[in-house]
C-alpha cells in the first residue's frame, strides 16, 4: 500500500482512475491539465503549515496521463486548465475517501478555477475521476489517518486540531 | 478622427467600455461609439438638483465588484475606483415601527432577522453559508462565461448529486417562484417581505415562475452591495481611461445609424452625421437588439425571419422604476430607530412592505398598467460617501416600482404625473422618518420612466435589465436562441451587451463572455484567461 503524496502513490491514483474510467463509455476526446495546490493548514500532518505542495494531472481522453508533484510555478510550457486549492486537511480526507469531493467544492474549501463548462458537460466522466481518487488507492497513513479532528469535514478542516491518530495506519476502499 | 480600426463598439456603456479596454489590451484598434455626450450609459451621475449634489441616474448599487474578472484584469481601482461596502446594507421598516436590518456582518443580519423570527434567522443563516459556498463555482460557471442550457445545467447537477447535497439548491427552483421559495423555508411575512423585495430590486420578480432558482445567489450576496466613492460615472470613467490607456478610442456625441454589411459581413458603422466607419476584424453592438437589428441593419441583412423574431419574440421586464433625487440637509431618522438603531445607518431601506402579499398585490397593479400606493427604497449614499454632497448636507434616492406606460395616457402621461407622485413618493418616506419636513429638501427631480427611454434608448420601455428576467430568456436563450452565444447570423457582427447572458446590473458579463467568443473568432490570445 503506497504512502500517501509519493511516487508510488501518485502511480496508483492514475491506475485507479484509469480502471474507473475503462468503465465509462462515451469519454470525451480532448486533453487537460490541473493543478492542485495543498495548503499546509497546520492539521495535516503531510504539508506543514504555512508551506504548500502542488501537483499535476494530465487527463487525456479521459485517462490519467500522469500525476506528479512539482515545486513553485507551472513547468515551462505547461497550459493550465483547471486549478483545485485548498487546505491539506481537506485534500487528505478527501484523499483518504472520508469526504467527497464534490462536496468539498460546493462547500468552497476547495475552490476549482477554470472553465466551469467542460467540467459541468463532462460531469459523468469528472465524477468518475473523483471517485477514484477519492476512494480507489488503499494508502498508508504513516503519520497518522484522516479523519483528522472530532468531526473531520470539509468545513471543519480549517479549524481542526491535531491528528487524532499518531501511528502509522492505512485507509482506503475497504475502510472509508 | 481616422477612419478605420480593428473593432468598433457601438455604445460606451459599462460592457461597451469593458470590452474595448480588454481589445485594446490585446493590441487592436478599437473605437468606441457613444451616442451621448459622455462614456458610462447607466453609470451615469448628474447634479440633477443643485450644485455639489451628486446623483446616480440609473445604476447604484454595484454587486459584482470584487467578483468580476475585468475589475483586476483592467486594474479599475488603480484607474480610481473607489467602493465602499456599507457595514449596514439595508433594511426594511414597517408600518408597526419594528425593522429588518441586513448588515454586512452576517450574525448581526441572523440577530436582526431573529427578532421576528428565530427559525428564519437560523434558516438564513444556512441559505447564506451554502451559498457562499458555491457562490465562486456559480460565478465561474454561469456569469463568466458563455452560457451552457438549462438542460445542460440540470444534468450535471444531477450527475453530481447536487440537488441531495444541498438543503436550497433544487431542480424544482426551475418552475419555482420566488415567493414559494420563502413559504418552503421562511415564516415570517417580513422576512419574507425583505427578502422577496430584494430579489426584486435584483430584477428577479418575486411572483415570476422559474426564478427561484436564482435566489439562493441573490441571498448568498444580499450583503455584498458595494458604493461607488464620487458617483457610479467613477466607474465608466476608469474604464475609459484603461481604454485610452492603451491606445483605444471613446467618441461621444457619435450616434451611429447604421451597421455597414458587406457580402454577409459587417464592416464598420456609419454615424448620422455621415462619417463612415470601417471595422477590419469586427463590430459590436452593446446597445439593445431592437436598435441592432431594426434600425442599424439593412433589412435585407437581418431577414424576415429574425427581424420577425425580434419584433416579436425579445421581451422586456413588464415593470420599471420611477426614481426621485433629492438634496437634502439632514439625513433621515427613522422612528423604527426606536426598535433598532442601525436602521438609521442602512444604506438603503425599504418602505413598508409588511408581506410578499403586499408586493404581489402592487405587480398586479403596475402590470395594469396603474400606480400603486408608493413603497419605494430609499438609498442614502451620503452615509457611506459624504463627498457626493456638501458639508452638511445628503443626497437621496427614492426608487419605486411602475409601470412604464400607464393606463391613462401612456408613457407619455409621466411628465404630467411624475412631480404628484414623486411627492407622494417623499411623503411615503416622511411617514418612517418624520424628520424629513418639507424644508429637509433643498430641491429634487423626478427621474421617470418616460425620462429613462429618452436619456437610455437602448432601455426599451424602461427595461434597466435591457431584456426579461425569466427562465426563458436566460442562458442561452436570451435574448434569442439564434444570439445566445454573442454572435449573430451576420459574420463578424456580436452583441455584447446586457442584452445579452448574464443580464443587466453592472456585472462586466456580457462583455467579457462576448470577448471570450470574439478572441475565439480573431484569433486572440486570451492573456485574461487566470487559471
Amino acid at each position: 500500500m503506497p504512502v500517501i503524496y509519493t511516487a508510488d502513490w501518485y502511480s496508483a491514483v492514475v491506475e485507479a482512475i484509469n480502471a474507473h474510467v475503462a468503465g465509462l463509455r462515451g469519454v470525451p476526446e480532448g486533453a487537460w491539465t490541473c493543478r492542485i495546490e495543498i495548503a499546509g493548514d497546520g492539521v495535516s500532518p503531510y504539508v506543514a503549515a504555512g508551506e504548500e505542495r502542488h501537483f499535476l494531472v494530465r487527463i487525456d481522453g479521459g485517462r490519467c496521463i500522469w500525476y506528479r508533484e512539482v515545486l513553485g510555478e507551472e513547468e515551462e510550457g505547461t497550459v493550465l486548465d483547471y486549478r483545485f486549492s485548498g487546505p491539506a486537511a481537506v485534500f487528505d480526507e478527501i484523499a483518504a475517501g472520508v469526504i467527497d469531493p464534490v462536496d468539498a467544492a460546493l462547500h468552497g474549501t476547495v475552490k476549482v478555477r477554470g472553465d466551469m463548462r467542460f467540467l459541468m458537460r463532462q460531469a459523468e466522466l469528472v465524477k468518475t475521476l473523483l471517485e477514484a481518487y477519492a476512494t480507489g488507492v488503499e494508502t498508508t497513513w504513516p503519520l497518522g489517518a484522516p479523519p483528522y479532528a472530532v468531526t473531520g469535514g470539509a468545513g471543519d478542516a480549517a479549524t481542526a486540531g491535531a491528528p487524532t491518530t499518531a501511528a502509522a495506519a492505512t485507509r482506503g476502499p475497504a475502510d472509508a | 478622427m481616422r477612419d478605420t480600426y480593428d473593432v468598433v463598439i457601438v455604445g460606451a456603456g459599462h460592457n461597451g467600455l469593458t470590452l474595448g479596454a480588454y481589445l485594446a489590451r490585446s493590441g487592436l484598434e478599437v473605437l468606441v461609439c457613444e451616442r451621448r455626450h459622455e462614456e458610462g450609459g447607466g453609470l451615469c451621475t448628474e447634479e440633477l438638483t443643485l450644485p455639489g449634489f451628486l446623483h446616480n441616474v440609473h445604476a447604484n448599487y454595484h454587486t459584482f465588484v470584487d467578483m468580476a474578472p475585468p475589475v483586476t484584469d483592467l486594474e479599475l481601482r488603480e484607474h480610481g475606483v473607489e467602493y465602499v461596502r456599507p457595514e449596514v446594507q439595508m433594511a426594511s421598516v414597517f408600518t408597526d415601527g419594528t425593522a429588518l436590518v441586513i448588515h454586512s456582518d452576517i450574525d448581526k443580519t441572523c440577530a436582526s432577522i431573529a427578532r421576528f423570527s428565530e427559525d428564519d434567522a437560523e434558516t438564513f443563516r444556512r441559505l447564506h453559508a451554502e451559498a457562499h459556498g458555491y457562490i465562486d463555482l456559480l460565478l465561474g460557471t454561469l456569469m463568466y462565461q458563455p452560457p451552457m442550457s438549462v438542460k445542460e445545467l440540470t444534468k450535471a447537477l444531477s450527475a453530481f448529486g447536487v440537488e441531495e447535497r444541498s438543503e436550497f439548491l433544487s431542480v424544482k427552483l426551475r418552475v419555482e417562484t420566488i415567493n414559494r421559495f420563502l413559504d418552503q423555508h421562511f415564516t415570517h411575512p417580513k422576512v419574507k417581505a425583505h427578502l422577496a423585495f430584494h430579489g426584486a430590486v435584483c430584477g428577479y420578480t418575486n411572483d415570476v415562475k422559474g426564478l427561484a432558482i436564482g435566489f439562493p445567489l441573490l441571498a448568498g450576496k444580499i450583503d455584498n452591495w458595494n458604493l461607488c466613492v464620487g458617483g457610479s460615472h467613477r466607474l465608466a470613467h476608469a474604464l475609459w481611461r484603461d481604454l485610452a490607456q492603451h491606445g483605444g478610442v471613446m467618441i461621444a456625441d457619435a450616434d451611429v445609424e447604421h451597421i455597414v454589411v458587406q457580402d454577409g459581413r459587417a464592416v464598420g458603422v456609419r454615424l448620422t452625421d455621415g462619417t463612415e466607419i470601417t471595422a477590419r476584424q469586427a463590430v459590436a453592438s452593446t446597445v439593445s437588439v431592437e436598435q441592432t437589428f431594426l434600425e442599424f441593419l439593412d433589412p435585407a441583412s437581418v431577414g424576415e425571419e429574425l427581424a420577425h423574431k425580434v419584433k416579436t419574440k425579445v421581451r422586456h421586464k413588464d415593470w420599471t422604476l420611477f426614481s426621485v433625487h433629492l438634496a437634502m440637509d439632514r439625513l433621515p431618522e427613522y422612528a423604527a430607530a426606536e426598535f433598532d438603531p442601525d436602521v438609521n445607518r442602512a444604506w438603503v431601506v425599504n418602505l413598508g412592505y409588511g408581506s410578499p402579499e403586499e408586493l404581489n398585490a402592487d405587480w398586479a397593479t403596475i402590470r395594469a398598467g396603474g400606480l400603486p400606493d408608493p413603497h419605494p427604497n430609499a438609498a442614502v449614499n451620503s452615509l457611506y460617501d459624504p463627498t457626493d454632497a456638501p458639508a452638511g448636507c445628503a443626497t437621496g434616492l427614492l426608487r419605486q416600482f411602475a409601470p412604464f406606460a400607464l393606463a391613462d395616457g401612456g408613457e407619455g402621461a409621466w411628465d404630467e404625473i411624475g412631480p404628484y407622485y414623486g411627492r407622494k413618493c417623499i411623503e411615503e418616506w416622511r411617514r418612517f422618518a418624520p424628520n424629513l419636513t418639507d424644508d429637509a429638501f433643498l430641491a429634487s427631480a423626478v427621474f421617470t420612466p418616460h425620462d429613462i427611454v429618452r436619456k437610455l434608448p437602448n432601455m426599451i420601455r424602461g427595461d434597466w435589465m435591457m431584456g426579461e428576467i425569466s427562465l426563458d430568456n436566460m442562458l442561452d436563450q436570451r435574448p434569442l436562441p439564434e444570439l445566445g452565444q454573442y454572435r449573430t447570423p451576420i459574420d463578424r457582427l456580436y452583441m455584447a451587451g446586457s442584452t445579452q447572458h448574464p443580464h443587466g446590473f453592472i456585472t462586466f458579463g456580457p462583455a467579457y463572455n462576448a470577448l471570450a467568443i470574439m478572441a475565439e473568432d480573431l484569433g486572440i490570445e486570451p492573456w485574461w484567461r487566470k487559471v
